[in-house]
């Protein structure tokens, strides 16, 4: 970082809450905004909430976690209705079709489902709008399948929207103290 | 000790204090008070989100309807939900006008650049067209839902061409890479708004074979938009592109 920041002044020291090099007319931590000479109650204050922000972004990295799991799951349904339909009714001239549109929706899944740590935000409104459009061309063709297994698809439409609510909770954290 | 500093680092001014800081700074040396534009705490960002939902849920439910429901296979819904759809785009776009009207501005205007674009988006169209055949799907299925119903009809051509090239190009690109990159922005970074802009653009057209050649499509439009900052390129290469395919299939049907 020092390449980067070349600061004059003699000292250049470390910001106790980030580690970033901070110059020592510095009165706040550019990086992080720690109060480099603020008194001791408004340090311990400031490391105090970071701790706070740590433990709540644990808790976002599970809901996170659940929600890439879910589009792991929905790539595990695919595959399998997709082989089971194909199997069951072999002689239908477009069970090849289906097979090969549950599996590259699989696909889909699966890549989004192993993306959602790195592009969290990104990956789950992704998967949930897929999700939807399947489930509203599924109805349109037979309006039954609303039905199907109906608590399983609200569970995984919970998961996923508190995943997105937690990728914007991370987003903003990671951006108010320096956290990874 | 600022007059110290050398004169390699780039510098900007604290807007709460006005003292110097170095322009990577997330935080004011001086203050402490946040510098970076992208503030939004999380309720705004939840309401951002949510709307931005209900404007995909109407393009959801009109697409939907209008290519998989056999009554609205006709001329007439087809234009009805076109001009749903273009409306919505309108509408929302307008809603956060403070924030959007800039991307109507075309400061950086180039004759040399435009017609780079248009090359580029033309060439695109052939290789697509080319290359996918008769896999290609969306565009061209509409396109023959028009041409069939329209067969005898002396403007059949021109009404081709307005309602595959120019209303996509001009309310997709509004609705798409105006109203919802912009409203995304706010919430992410560049790079997570532009990939879910391209990926919600794609899957609308509801056709799996598009999908390879719609996500770098709409990469490129994103690209486009957010590094020229304006929508301008992209209607045009977005019209280009569509105008291709119509050419394609009006010679297919002579």
């Amino acid at each position: 970082m020092e390449e980067l920041y070349p600061v004059a002044g003699p000292a250049i020291e470390k910001c106790a809450s980030c580690n970033t090099s901070v110059s020592n007319s510095d009165v706040y931590c550019g990086d992080c905004g720690y109060p480099l000479k603020g008194n001791e109650q408004e340090q311990q204050n400031f490391l105090y909430k970071r701790d706070v922000a740590d433990i709540d972004m644990a808790h976002f990295n599970k809901q996170l976690k659940n929600a890439a799991n879910s589009l792991y799951y929905l790539a595990g349904v695919f595959v399998l209705t997709g082989i089971i339909f194909y199997f069951i009714k072999n002689d239908d001239p477009d069970a090849f079709v289906i097979l090969l549109e549950n599996l590259v929706l699989a696909f889909v899944f699966l890549a989004l489902g192993g993306y959602a740590r790195k592009k969290p935000l990104a990956c789950i409104v992704s998967g949930l709008c897929l999700y939807a459009i399947v489930i509203i061309l599924n109805v349109i063709t037979n309006p039954a399948t609303l039905f199907y297994g109906i608590l399983v698809k609200i569970a995984i439409i919970g998961y996923l929207i508190k995943g997105i609510k937690s990728a914007i909770e991370i987003e903003r954290l990671k951006k108010e103290y320096h956290l990874n | 000790m600022s007059e110290n500093t050398p004169k390699d680092v780039e510098i900007t001014t604290c807007s709460q204090c006005g003292g110097e800081v170095r322009l990577n700074s997330k935080f004011c040396n001086y203050c402490g008070s946040r510098l970076s534009a992208n503030s939004d705490d999380f309720g705004k960002s939840w309401t951002r989100l949510k709307e931005a939902a209900l404007f995909y849920g109407i393009d959801i439910v009109a697409c939907c309807l209008a290519s998989f429901v056999g009554i609205f296979k006709t001329l007439g819904w087809s234009l009805f939900f076109d001009i749903l759809m273009a409306i919505s785009a309108i509408l929302f776009f307008a809603y956060n006008w403070s924030e959007n009207k800039h991307l109507l501005k075309w400061k950086s205007f180039s004759f040399l650049k435009l017609s780079g674009y248009a090359a580029i988006a033309i060439c695109c169209s052939v290789i697509v067209h080319y290359s996918v055949g008769w896999l290609n799907v969306v565009i061209f299925n509409k396109d023959e839902n028009y041409f069939e119903l329209l067969r005898g009809n002396l403007a059949a051509e021109v009404f081709l061409i307005f309602f595959t090239a120019v209303m996509p190009a001009l309310f997709e690109e509004l609705g798409y890479r105006g109203y919802l990159l912009q409203n995304l922005l706010r919430i992410a970074d560049k790079d997570q708004a532009i990939y879910i802009t391209s990926f919600l653009f794609a899957i609308i057209h509801m056709s799996f074979i598009s999908l390879f050649w719609l996500i770098p499509f709409a990469l490129f439009l994103g690209y486009t938009r957010v590094k020229e900052n304006t929508l301008w390129y992209g209607i045009f290469i977005h019209f280009f592109f569509n105008l291709t395919a119509c050419v394609f299939q009006i010679l297919a049907a002579h």
